[in-house]
């Protein structure tokens, strides 16, 4: 009895040890960032955009818009619609900082959701674009799309790092 | 999940303690292990997995050491194989980008690489494994057999991100059976509170100040300017951390669990020696318990000794982060250490306790640039500017900021020693009757908890700074 009691705590600590292994080589491939420089990031992304429906914004757009202070990130690229009656925005922040990410991420949620509210009930179409808005967190860069094409986008974003 | 956030305060935390008080004494530890897991996910989706084969891991590596334990040379090879497997996951998370970067600046090409997010808590969960390996091989404890248990031990949420590291010989017992009662609750309560307002009320506002000057160019600071940086950071991360343990301690208590305190009034401290025995003391604990000893401590020679400072201090410098600013802070502790062990410290004993007083808090303070300066470069110009080198004596903003927050210095210094505190107790102990006390009480610590919240609703989020270690 207890020699089984043994080889169990033997093979389960290798097991386990390749499962970390495991764990780490996805997180290396579908959540880490690059080193590479936002501009690079940011010419890559925005050369995918979709032109005609979105454009870009100056700083204080972001700040009435999201809450964020653009001159706080060390790369900052924001789109959206010109019309009001579209959902449409792309958002690309590289952070400083680690504990910029929720303070990001919160933002995205809070706008989401204000414009969720701005739209029920008579735009139904650009509440699906909401609902079906991407985020991804990479490392210190922060993609959001919100947009018929979000999944393209998204494509791009993570190919770009 | 903060401690000091809305979220943790009005929602997860009475949910879970009611829960927790009303299940039976038997699933108590399940509750706190769901409430654990789901407090580090709240924040760490995707790093609540690695926490949780980290558990697995070092569950089974005790059990391995264990079993292994009638055979010396085996059970020590399981012991390297369980520390090599923590100290690489550490290692990999933490330093590797350091590595690269610096492999990066010395090779004529750069070599490209990806790197993940450092998970919270990683360091402090970790060097608890190792703690526990550790008593588990030198059996100054039994393997803990529940899986559950050793889980809670590794992952108990008031401890979990920040500390304190609590060695696993100190809470082996308690995690079996601990004594809860109305009493140790209150103590708890206002332990919390107390941590929660040097967050919220001091540390944050002492952060503001050091963010303000921190964005000005170090060669542009006067000397008023650079030295109400430096003090600002010093209450920051004094108020911020010591909170930080405050309310973990707190929090421990309301769930029946006694940690050891972390920090004993270290700005108060005499010398450099005894700063080091008051400031974060489970991490100075840890290292002297499971490196310093084992290497060999001070029974050894001169040189040995002196060796063995040097590698704890330069090993408690990469612990605090993976950059040559971190290494030169733990290297610049090492060499005061030595230094007063053996060459100054007798003659400080006899110098007047002022001048011990101003010596350690110079030293402290030149010791807190290097750890907020994002280069050694950085670093140099703020010093010079400290001494002269920037924008002269004085100037209008390091004048304003004085004239502007010089309620905030003088809470934080009455604050840094146990001053705050007695005043607090001699005024609610001049009631006479104990109604009347236990009324005084109830309104210090609910006006410290109302106060409290009302900063926090008005502050931007604001993490606490050990998080990123």
């Amino acid at each position: 009895m207890r020699k089984d009691r043994v080889s169990i705590a033997r093979i389960m600590k290798y097991v386990v040890a390749l499962a970390v292994i495991g764990f780490i080589v996805l997180l290396m491939l579908y959540a880490s960032g690059s080193r590479k420089p936002f501009e690079e990031v940011e010419k890559a992304v925005s050369a995918s955009l979709d032109k005609e429906s979105l454009t870009e914004q100056d700083d204080s757009r972001l700040r009435r818009n999201f809450g964020l202070n653009p001159a706080d990130y060390a790369g900052v690229m924001y789109y959206s619609s010109e019309s009001n009656i579209s959902a449409e925005e792309v958002l690309l922040i590289k952070v400083n900082r680690e504990d910029q990410i929720e303070t990001v991420t919160e933002a995205i949620e809070e706008r989401i959701e204000s414009r969720m509210n701005d739209f029920e009930g008579y735009a139904p179409g650009e509440v699906r674009i909401l609902e079906d808005s991407v985020q991804s967190v990479r490392g210190a860069y922060i993609f959001f799309a919100a947009a018929p094409e979000a999944g393209d986008y998204l494509s791009v974003f993570n190919s770009s790092l | 999940m903060l401690f000091s956030s809305i979220t943790f305060l009005f929602l997860f935390l009475p949910i879970v303690l009611a829960v927790y008080y009303i299940v039976p004494y038997k699933a108590k530890n399940i509750i706190l292990l769901a409430a654990s897991l789901l407090f580090y996910a709240w924040g760490e989706p995707v790093y609540v997995i690695l926490m949780i084969l980290s558990i697995l891991f070092n569950y089974f590596c005790g059990q391995d050491i264990r079993e292994r334990g009638d055979d010396p040379r085996r059970a020590k090879m399981s012991l390297i194989f369980a520390l090599t497997g923590n100290i690489l996951i550490l290692g990999f998370f933490k330093y590797f980008p350091f590595l690269m970067e610096t492999l990066n600046a010395m090779l004529p090409e750069d070599i490209p690489y990806r790197e993940l997010a450092l998970p919270v808590g990683i360091s402090f969960y970790t060097f608890q494994a190792i703690s526990y390996l550790l008593d588990i091989y030198w059996k100054r404890a039994e393997a803990q057999k529940n899986i559950l248990q050793f889980a809670l031990y590794i992952s108990m949420f008031p401890k979990l991100t920040a500390g304190p590291i609590v060695r696993y010989a100190d809470i082996a017992e308690q995690l079996r059976s601990r004594r809860m009662s109305p009493a140790r609750f209150g103590q708890g309560a206002m332990h919390f509170i107390i941590g929660l307002a040097k967050k919220t009320v001091i540390a944050n506002t002492a952060g503001e100040v050091f963010e303000e000057i921190a964005a000005m160019p170090a060669g542009n600071l006067s000397i008023l300017t650079a030295w109400l940086g430096v003090i600002s950071f010093a209450f920051q991360i004094y108020f911020d951390f010591s909170g930080y343990s405050d309310m973990a301690v707190g929090l421990g208590k309301m769930f029946g669990f006694e940690f050891r305190k972390n920090f004993d009034y270290p700005y108060t401290s005499k010398s450099v020696t005894e700063f080091w025995r008051r400031w974060h003391i489970s991490l100075s604990t840890w290292f002297r318990e499971y490196v310093y000893i084992p290497l060999g401590g001070n029974q050894c020679t001169v040189s040995r000794n002196i060796f063995n400072l040097m590698v704890v201090w330069t090993l408690t410098g990469m612990w605090h982060g993976a950059a040559w600013n971190f290494i030169a802070w733990g290297v610049y502790y090492g060499v005061i250490l030595v230094t007063e062990k053996y060459m100054w410290g007798a003659i400080l004993e006899n110098l007047p306790k002022i001048v011990q007083h101003i010596y350690t808090a110079v030293i402290v303070l030149v010791g807190w640039v290097f750890f907020f300066s994002p280069s050694l470069g950085y670093a140099m110009r703020y010093l010079l500017a400290m001494v002269g080198g920037g924008a002269g004596i004085a100037d209008a903003r390091g004048a304003f900021i004085l004239l502007t927050h010089w309620l905030m210095y003088l809470i934080a210094v009455i604050g840094s020693s146990n001053f705050g505190l007695r005043i607090i107790r001699g005024a609610v102990g001049s009631f006479r009757s104990q109604t009347a006390q236990t009324v005084a009480g109830a309104v210090v610590y609910i006006g410290m908890f109302l106060i409290s919240v009302a900063f926090l609703v008005t502050d931007t989020f604001n993490p606490f700074l050990y998080f990123r270690f």
